[in-house]
């Protein structure tokens, strides 16, 4: 009889499944901002600061602060990239301390020990990014509350549990990049699919809802065939990837990556596959896993930021934050080699455009 | 049974002086450490995997495990969100049937377990896929947020100055205490895991102990994925991922023995306080996450090490 | 344990066919799930079937059905090791480290085999001599194997392989060589387990310790010999896993470890210990590989792909016990 009822559950589920072919799956429900089909630039609404604010901070101007960066998970290349680029960035300005510790999996629960316990150590500043912007935030405004400056980058939480934000580009303006360099490498009325980490990592969910509008809206003939997970784990992604392929054979022309170990991975499939050139592959990548990819021709371009920068700016802006050089209204902030950075969004400052590495630059970067 | 008693109770000991020794030197390494409001809010950070490793000492007592702890919290987190928002339930309502599909699920894993004498680790390492999955797809992958203000109060609220899961935990712990401890179906749970088929003879019944004791521990996962709702005030489906590990370790530490028959909820709060010190302690002495786990893992081989060489007479 | 005694019971007083099925049920069972699934996904999706897919799928999991096979010795012996995906993530970046530092070849396959064997065998001493409980000993070094590969690497990625060290995408009459490992270290683990003096061995301990001790088997030495032979089979799924791609991630591999027990057990072996065969795990990490890559087929929405494999785990677990069942 339970056996039954376990098949019953099983006939259940698949049968459910079936209702969600419609949309692309691994998208989020917030609403999207699709850019322009032609390069016009997003339009910038001017929104007053929505940042939070430390209550009692001591005066840090131009003294030494303790800086302590907790990012989604320690030990993967991404996050090694934010690293460095703080330690310049404290390299140069000779007044700040860092450091980065957090957990060792994507874990939610334990990034909120760890930001927890570094408020009770008496930091001065807290450099985040959010595996989840609702759960971070209760623990974000403890740390505000004890006069801490708290600047996230990577991934946001809500807004009023920190100062400010740099974000590497936004959504929609990396979703335009990704579909529009698939839709010119693949044509316009192909077929793709796309390999993420998982369904609830934030940044990917919001990149795949905002690729879908931005598709519906200019390339509406590309045709969209399915998202796997494939965790951060460049074995799995690999497999899921060869099997895609598998599956959909000539249908199949391209394949898009959304975490830096989806897209090597993916692009490593197809040249196992012997598919290069027929299958074309896109994604957000670091450029030192893509190069080999990308002077065989296999891949033709690859999109992101540089993450050193990012960590790089992080500490900048979390500097001037703890300075008071940067305050709530102010439209843009210097932050050392990259000049002067934009504040967008309210409380948001932006990197600036994603970038997009192809065979002629990619030799020049190394991380 | 005196001899046994003696030798758990000694493991006791020795990781009764551990604790105060791991205290005392963390004290000594930063003076944030030993403060009310750290205490306190350690205790907050501990609630969840506190209560859980209370049945799993049951479970792991009797000679089973329940790997499916860390999904079922997932999954009655989730159930939450989708009772309150998509079905439009009163929230105390959706809490408390949360709790009941915790214990629904604690109660197959119990069913599986016994009916079709499944042993304890393969029967919940496939319900660990198969809760965690049901949340990934019941979810679609989608948070549930916004919840009402006093719905706070138990995560990330205080009763009379302390943390109110910290209360819920002491009761649940002293409610475990004296079960296990003062009563015959404590006395059953013992008997089970030291020798189940003399136990049968006995007349206890062994099915029902088994099957009280893992619905009590879906049961209990489910509060906990209530009062983690309630402290990070939004629904996921990858809450309490690796949970698992981390109760059975507190558990384990706690001097109960994986083979059944032995342990104490005594032993495995103070398993619990020492990993949660552990953690606490060296970060705020400036040890970074990957060298405290590299402590936590010697702490646990050394503990049990030190224990042994203080039985020596016990059965190992 | 009763399902055993009355296994054996009646195995001694049934014919040769009963006989082969209660010895290797679980083997039958899987293989039959593994032909039905071929089968039925192939008629819905014939690509399923096509020799590339084939050959994913067999690729896919040959890591993890390599280290099933040490996993079940440890498993039949009535011991367990969680910690084997932190072992293997180690492994991995140093035979990757080794590799890009301009050691031969040879050395970068050789090295983490042999790091392997003295960490299992380190295991293996405080389980048998100092008598910690496995799990105990596993879940602390679990914890240090992790926490200390990160301490060293901070997860900086090893690229830039040279091509004659990528061992698992060599291939020989067309077939990738994991699969070759796959079958023929698993075929060699067999007869061992069957044929010699020290595989029954292997048994016995796991089946009673005490009476294997009266019966002359040196309980300690041959528990510390299990563990060894373990940690041979992990450094070797390791070099199999760091050659697959061309870049080596330097991290612990997610639920390694629950995936290399799982295949394990499903296959057949009582994690009571005493019983079990490790062609039944190498055919239970096909049959998952064969699953995962059923349900992207069959486009089962990917939200519920993991319940799905759940089920199916939980499916294959209770065939076994209803089988058990109807034999005992």
């Amino acid at each position: 009889m339970k056996t039954k009822t376990i098949l019953m559950a099983a006939g259940l589920v698949l049968a459910s499944s079936a209702a969600y072919a419609a949309s692309w799956t691994g998208g989020d429900d917030l609403p999207t901002n699709p850019l322009a089909c032609d390069a016009t630039p997003g339009e910038v609404v001017a929104k007053p600061y929505d940042g939070g604010v430390p209550t009692n901070a001591p005066d840090r101007n131009g003294k030494k602060i303790t800086v302590v960066d907790v990012p989604k998970l320690i030990g993967v290349g991404y996050f090694s990239a934010t690293t460095k680029g703080q330690a310049e960035a404290a390299k140069e300005l000779g007044n700040v301390d860092v450091k980065t510790d957090g957990p060792t999996k994507a874990n939610i629960d334990e990034q909120i020990t760890f930001i927890d316990n570094y408020v009770t150590s008496g930091v001065d500043g807290i450099l985040f990014a959010a595996n989840d912007p609702v759960a971070i935030a209760p623990v974000l405004k403890k740390a505000l509350a004890a006069g801490i400056n708290v600047v996230g980058y990577d991934a946001n939480s809500t807004p009023d549990a920190r100062q400010w934000f740099v974000n590497q580009a936004e959504f929609n303006g990396v979703a335009k990049s990704l579909v529009d360099n698939l839709a010119k490498e693949i044509g316009e009325d192909s077929a793709f699919a796309i390999v993420t980490s998982t369904f609830t990592t934030p940044n990917q969910a919001r990149w795949i809802a905002e690729m879908a509008a931005y598709a519906a809206k200019c390339h509406p003939k590309l045709e969209f065939l399915e998202t796997v997970e494939a965790q951060e784990d460049n074995v799995l992604s690999f497999n899921q990837a060869t099997t895609l392929i598998n599956k959909h054979g000539d249908k199949l022309k391209g394949i898009v990556g959304m975490t830096s170990v989806a897209t090597p991975a993916a692009a490593e499939a197809v040249t196992q596959s012997g598919l290069c050139g027929k299958v074309a592959v896109v994604g957000l990548a670091t450029p030192n896993a893509m190069k080999p990819y990308v002077e065989k021709d296999c891949v033709k371009s690859v999109v992101l930021w540089n993450p050193v920068d990012l960590g790089y700016a992080a500490i900048y802006v979390l500097r001037a934050a703890a300075d008071g050089t940067l305050k709530p209204g102010d439209t843009s902030v210097k932050a050392g080699k990259l000049g002067e950075l934009k504040v967008v969004n309210g409380s948001e400052i932006l990197l600036g455009s994603p970038f997009v590495f192809d065979k002629s630059n990619i030799g020049q970067f190394d991380f | 049974m005196t001899l046994s008693l003696r030798s758990f109770m000694r493991h006791e000991a020795v990781l009764g002086i551990l604790l105060v020794l791991v205290l005392f030197v963390l004290a000594q390494q930063s003076d944030k450490f030993f403060t009310t409001a750290n205490i306190l809010n350690q205790g907050r950070l501990m609630t969840e995997i506190g209560l859980i490793a209370l049945p799993m000492t049951f479970v792991i007592i009797t000679g089973g495990i329940d790997l499916s702890v860390g999904s079922i919290l997932g999954l009655c987190a989730i159930l939450l969100g989708v009772f309150w928002q998509n079905l439009g339930l009163p929230l105390p309502a959706a809490m408390a049937l949360a709790v009941c599909v915790g214990a629904l699920a604690g109660l197959v894993n119990g069913l599986i377990i016994t009916r079709f004498k499944v042993p304890p680790l393969i029967a919940t390492l496939a319900t660990l896929a198969l809760y965690r999955g049901l949340a990934e797809g019941i979810s679609q992958a989608r948070s549930v947020r916004g919840y009402p203000e006093w719905f706070f109060v138990l995560g990330q609220g205080e009763v009379l100055g302390v943390p109110t899961q910290l209360w819920i935990l002491i009761v649940f712990a002293i409610g475990a205490a004296a079960i296990l401890g003062l009563t015959t179906f404590g006395r059953a749970t013992y008997a089970v895991g030291a020798n189940e088929t003399a136990a049968r003879f006995s007349g206890i019944n062994v099915d029902r102990t088994k099957l009280l004791i893992y619905t009590a521990s879906g049961l209990v996962s489910g509060i906990a994925a209530v009062i983690f709702v309630s402290r990070v005030s939004t629904t996921r489906s990858d809450m309490g991922t690796g949970v698992e590990l981390d109760v059975i370790t507190a558990v384990v530490l706690g001097g109960t023995s994986i083979f059944g028959g032995r342990g104490t909820i005594i032993g495995t709060v103070i398993g619990l306080i020492l990993v949660q010190a552990l953690k606490n302690g060296l970060a705020l002495s400036g040890v970074k996450g990957d060298g405290t786990i590299v402590v936590i893992g010697v702490v646990l081989i050394f503990a049990i090490l030190a224990s042994n060489l203080f039985s020596r007479n016990g059965d190992g | 344990m009763s399902f055993e005694t009355a296994t054996v019971r009646r195995s001694a007083s049934t014919g040769f066919a009963a006989r082969t099925f209660a010895t290797y049920g679980q083997e039958f069972i899987i293989l039959a799930c593994i032909v039905v699934l071929f089968v039925a996904v192939g008629l819905i999706a014939p690509r399923f079937i096509s020799p590339t897919n084939l050959t994913t799928i067999f690729v896919g999991n040959a890591y993890i059905a390599v280290a099933a096979i040490g996993m079940s010795m440890v498993i039949i012996s009535g011991h367990i090791d969680v910690s084997v995906g932190s072992l293997i993530g180690v492994l991995a970046t140093i035979s990757g480290t080794l590799a890009v530092s301009g050691y031969p070849v040879w050395f970068a396959w050789l090295a983490p085999v042999i790091v392997g064997m003295v960490v299992t065998s380190f295991i293996g001493v405080l389980v048998a001599y100092v008598r910690i409980p496995s799990i105990v000993v596993t879940l602390g070094m679990l914890s240090i194997l992790k926490g200390g590969l990160i301490s060293v690497t901070g997860g900086a990625w090893i690229t830039n392989l040279p091509p004659d060290y990528l061992i698992a995408q060599f291939r020989l009459f067309g077939i990738p060589s994991p699969v070759w490992f796959m079958i023929f270290l698993t075929a060699v683990a067999a007869m061992f387990m069957r044929y010699t003096a020290f595989g029954r061995s292997i048994y016995a301990i796991g089946g009673n310790g005490e009476a294997a001790r009266v019966a002359g088997i040196p309980v300690e030495r041959t528990t510390v010999t299990i563990f060894a032979i373990h940690g041979l089979f992990a450094g070797i799924a390791a070099v199999l896993f760091a050659t697959q791609l061309q870049v080596i991630q330097s991290t612990v591999p997610p639920n390694l470890e629950l995936t290399v027990i799982t295949a394990s057990v499903v296959g057949g072996v009582s994690i009571l210990g005493g019983t079990g065969t490790v062609v039944g795990s190498t055919l239970a990490a096909i049959l998952f590989a064969a699953i995962g890559s059923s349900l992207i087929f069959l486009n089962v929405s990917a939200y519920w792909l993991r319940a799905v494999q759940g089920l199916l785990i939980l499916a294959t677990v209770l065939a076994d016990m209803a089988r058990r069942h109807r034999i005992g």
